[in-house]
């Protein structure tokens, strides 16, 4: 358990940290002298809304680079956006069965979609494709895709059945973009081990264009059924050089829950 | 308490390597990150397949007893932007592999850090966790 909660924490340092991180830099040591950050003013549509169109990516040793590998086309420096967090709190009922699950019972160990927000921190790109009418986000990540129509009244279809992505609308608040998704089926994890939802969670996201290049992305869950409290997180996505999203399918070569089913076997065999 | 903790950890530089490597499965329930096995064989099938591509090496021991070992790493995607030449990995050659042995017991581990023939050296997979 503790190690499951420290990977959380760690991946949560990550999100914290990402964007602060200048190319290049890890734990090789680099020396390069700092750039400065460029400021020019956000691309806009001929409508004059922002322009989130583009392909953009969070996290992943593609953008990051690792020790002792840089990446191949490192991002040029942002500035520091910090990022509104708060942690998951569940009913007491519903954090036994949180504490049962393990990684074993991971939908995404399957191949299945993600859901929202959890999307969003594959260590892959996504492109935003934005029109006055719709955005669609087509992300590499298991092939998932969202199309999010504009309506200022933020109203879904009243024929949802229960999806792993769920149905998004949209709408602009001055220069940011506020997504709405509701129709979740209960499948999902919000964010990493155990972390149920059920089918009444109403996720929130902002997505904010910044003058350096970035795009802030920040989520709020509610789920008045197993929540206490909305559970916040963000990111803050870089445009990665010379990256077009390509095709994963992941379902095409996995052994990894049959390698997985019998490491738990051995070890509980062990205790 | 838990700032200090995640700053610690920021500290560390374990910021680039934290965001999620793998995309779908975790990487402590599959392998063993206090188990890095250093293998040198003969490529004999590349799977470049998602989530995760596959090396398959022929290791023979100093007996002279051969073993088959299946190594995942990067999903190709990523490994084509990390400049992981997919011509790079050829049935035939030779290779050396650093590898987080598996958990389950059988001959497979996480691939790391594949040494080839002409002596370059590049990442195949991330660093244990």
């Amino acid at each position: 358990m503790s190690a499951r909660i420290a990977s959380f924490a760690i991946t949560a340092a990550a999100l914290i940290a990402l964007p602060a991180a200048a190319p290049g830099q890890g734990r090789g040591g680099d020396k390069a002298p700092a750039q400065p950050v460029v400021h020019k003013p956000i691309p806009r549509a001929a409508d004059g809304k922002p322009d989130l169109t583009g392909t953009w990516q969070g996290g992943g040793v593609s953008i990051t680079g690792e020790a002792g590998a840089p990446p191949l086309h490192p991002l040029p420096p942002i500035d520091p956006h910090p990022i509104r967090r708060e942690p998951l709190a569940y009913k007491p009922e519903f954090e036994a069965k949180r504490k049962s699950l393990t990684t074993l019972d991971d939908p995404t160990l399957q191949c299945l979609l993600p859901g929202v927000p959890r999307i969003q921190t594959m260590p892959m790109p996504l492109e935003i494709v934005q029109t006055p009418k719709e955005v669609v986000i087509l992300h590499e990540a298991f092939r998932a895709w969202r199309r999010i129509p504009i309506n200022d009244k933020l109203t879904h279809p009243d024929d949802l059945v229960p999806t792993w992505m769920g149905d998004s609308v949209g709408r602009w608040d001055g220069d940011t973009f506020v997504v709405d998704t509701i129709g979740f089926n209960d499948k999902s994890w919000i964010a990493g081990n155990g972390t149920i939802h059920s089918e009444k969670m109403h996720v929130v996201e902002r997505y904010t264009l910044n003058n350096d290049g970035s795009l802030s992305w920040e989520a709020t869950v509610e789920d008045p059924v197993v929540l206490t409290k909305p559970y916040v997180t963000g990111a803050t996505l870089r445009a990665p050089i010379d990256v077009r999203i390509e095709e994963y399918e992941c379902i095409e070569n996995n052994p990894d829950p049959a390698h997985m089913k019998k490491a738990a076997e051995l070890d509980k065999s062990n205790k | 308490m838990k700032q200090g903790f995640l700053a610690a950890l920021t500290g560390l530089g374990l910021l680039l390597t934290a965001w999620p490597a793998m995309a779908h499965h975790s990487f402590a329930a599959e392998y063993d990150s206090n188990n890095l096995i250093t293998l040198t064989g003969v490529i004999t099938r590349v799977d470049w397949t998602n989530p995760h591509m596959y090396i398959h090496i022929d290791v023979k021991d100093a007996g002279g007893k051969v073993s088959s070992w299946s190594l995942e790493g990067y999903p190709p995607n990523t490994l084509k932007r990390t400049g992981f030449a997919r011509a790079s990995l050829k049935e035939g050659d030779t290779i050396t592999i650093t590898a987080y042995k598996s958990k389950d017991g059988s001959n497979t581990g996480a691939g790391r850090e594949v040494t080839f023939s002409d002596g370059s050296k590049k990442f195949a997979g991330p660093e244990g966790r």
